[in-house]
């Protein structure tokens, strides 16, 4: 919460504050003194220059570049040959009328959603969980969602892959000594979908960590008087978090909400690593079939197509929050 | 009572589904050779051994992507930083044209689905002669961390009351001098939680490090343990112990700083 909070009590520091300082009389200030307001008001200048520079060649070039190559018919040979080939809109074309495109635009969506909507809800579950724990008990919790949330991606999908391998895994294991004798040598990994809920178990578990500590600083903030009142008034529960507890942290939950749909939008490791979108192509998403285009079969013009179409399709899903984001940000700049 | 026994049972239950990989994947690593691939059921050790861990150690190309890794996110992260500091200071110490504009770049840029751009980037980094060079992901992991800094950091700045600075200058400071000594150690915190984070974004990524680099020696350590299998085989537990030295450093830092982390990323959130 420190930062939070220090931020907080910042607000003053930002655009009010005078732009030229007055410079002492000793040293090198006086040096800069004798060159004037120039270098002050260059200064804030020149203190952005390497930030700006760096976003606009390495974020904003990409941008335009994916828009002008995604016009472009950009093979193998035309990369080796340098040539450059304007075919209009006919790589959109392609992808749009492959009904490939449409399958795992569908599945990414859905996917998306399922995550986001599992991760966010079992987070705000358990942070309403941790407020009600003994102290122990929600320490261990803590540092048992820490081990996941620090664990690196690779790490994680390589565990998960030999919990659930098809022989020895420790899942068919249990589940066999359970008595479930259907699960030994079962293969989780023999379908898209049961693929995908693997990978979506991955991805729910690692990303829980972040979602429930966040929510739990929010739910913790809320002043306990309001709980008190609520109880008070003889609210029940459910009442109580209606009334209280939601609008507290209605915007933080939100936020993460916002923030977890564009990571796990263009989810790509796990995906790849446990079956590279097989079997099959059937747990194939759009960042899967924008590298296979791109990367493994060297159609760098069509793949750029479907960057674009991820990127619109991100931005329609979010449009809504990011307008309301950008005019409160804009508002307390 | 019954109410709050049953909360900590539920407690308990999920702590030990979150734990349960980290445990899984530790014993897997320490038990030895011929009893990880086994029918048995073997949920305790009954047995450890580090071998494992040598094994990890000396398969070929660990120690070289390891040292990539290393070097890679180092670099990027310090020059997201340095870069980032400068940027934040601007940004909430002083009033210029165009302050607006770029705050709000900052907090665009830090949304940008990297992964989305992966054709233009491939594209520029062979056209820049950087194609199969460690110097492309220093690049795209800067520039993926960059925009976070600066918006984290400048976070950060605003928390650090200005007549602090102004006072150091009445005394005799110079603007250096007065960022130097009084800004920058107040800052220290804030910049742990922001390198720690930006240091796990690219210690994690895999797409940029799998595309841009095909060589064997010059590949980072997510990209090499997605390929155990050629390198284990079926020997899980050598592949648990590559793991385990893969998630030690990640551990670390996380430790130091998860208070601020979590306060860090959602704090733009928080304040509204």
């Amino acid at each position: 919460m420190t930062a939070v909070k220090t931020t907080e009590t910042a607000a003053p520091a930002g655009g009010t504050t005078p732009p030229a300082l007055p410079p002492a009389v000793t040293g090198g200030a006086r040096k800069r003194r004798r060159r004037g307001g120039a270098f002050d008001r260059a200064l804030p200048y020149l203190l952005l220059a390497p930030a700006l520079i760096a976003i606009l060649w390495l974020i904003g070039f990409p941008v335009v570049s994916v828009f002008v190559t995604s016009f472009r018919q950009l093979n193998l040979g035309e990369l080796v040959r340098g040539e450059i080939v304007w075919t209009g809109i006919d790589n959109y074309v392609t992808v749009l009328q492959d009904e490939r495109f449409w399958t795992v635009t569908l599945r990414t969506v859905v996917f998306t959603v399922a995550v986001v909507g599992s991760s966010v809800g079992a987070g705000l579950l358990i942070a309403l969980l941790m407020r009600a724990l003994t102290p122990w008990v929600r320490i261990a919790l803590q540092i048992a969602m820490l081990c996941a949330w620090a664990m690196p991606i690779l790490a994680s999908t390589t565990v998960y892959q030999w919990m659930f391998d098809q022989n020895y895994g420790i899942l068919n294991k249990t589940l066999v000594q359970l008595g479930f004798d259907s699960f030994a040598g079962y293969s989780w990994f023999s379908s898209g979908t049961s693929t995908l809920s693997v990978v979506g178990l991955l991805i729910v578990w690692q990303a829980i960590p972040f979602l429930a500590f966040s929510l739990y600083a929010g739910v913790v903030g809320i002043p306990r008087d309001l709980y008190e009142a609520a109880g008070i008034d003889g609210a029940s529960g459910w009442q109580t978090f209606r009334a209280v507890t939601w609008p507290e942290i209605r915007s933080l939950l939100m936020m993460v909400t916002f923030l977890s749909t564009l990571w796990d939008f263009k989810v790509f490791a796990q995906i790849w690593v446990m079956r590279e979108g097989g079997p099959s192509g059937e747990s194939t998403t759009l960042s899967v079939l924008q590298y296979l285009e791109g990367i493994a079969k060297s159609h760098f013009g069509v793949a750029a197509a479907i960057s674009v179409l991820m990127m619109l399709i991100l931005g329609l899903i979010t449009f809504q929050y990011l307008r309301r984001l950008l005019q409160t940000e804009e508002g307390k700049i | 009572m019954l109410k709050k026994s049953a909360a900590n049972v539920a407690g308990v239950l999920l702590a030990l589904f979150f734990l349960f990989p980290t445990y899984w994947m530790i014993t897997s690593a320490l038990k030895p050779k011929g009893s990880t691939i086994t029918s048995d059921y073997d949920l305790v050790p009954l047995s450890v051994t580090f071998t494992n861990f040598v094994t990890a150690w000396t398969k070929p190309g660990f120690l070289s992507s390891l040292g990539n890794s290393l070097m890679v996110t180092l670099t990027a992260v310090l020059a997201a930083v340095v870069v980032g500091i400068t940027a934040a200071v601007a940004m909430s110490r002083f009033a210029f044209r165009g302050r607006k504009s770029f705050v709000l770049l900052m907090l665009v840029a830090q949304m940008a689905p990297f992964e989305a751009l992966l054709i233009p980037m491939f594209l520029m980094m062979r056209d820049l002669q950087l194609y199969e060079h460690l110097t492309s992901l220093v690049l795209v992991y800067f520039a993926v961390t960059l925009p976070f800094c600066a918006w984290t950091l400048r976070g950060f700045v605003n928390g650090i009351p200005v007549e602090l600075e102004e006072a150091a200058m009445v005394d005799g400071c110079g603007r250096w001098g007065a960022f130097q000594k009084v800004t920058l150690p107040l800052l220290g915190p804030g910049l742990v939680a922001t390198s720690v984070f930006a240091f796990i974004t690219a210690w994690n990524e895999f797409l940029f490090a799998k595309v841009l680099i095909r060589s064997q020696d010059r590949e980072t350590l997510p990209v090499w343990l997605s390929g155990f299998q050629t390198a284990f085989g079926t020997d899980w537990g050598g592949a648990m112990a590559a793991s385990v030295l893969f998630t030690v450093p990640a551990l670390v830092f996380f430790l130091i700083v998860q208070r601020k982390m979590v306060a860090g990323v959602t704090a733009g959130a928080v304040k509204g």
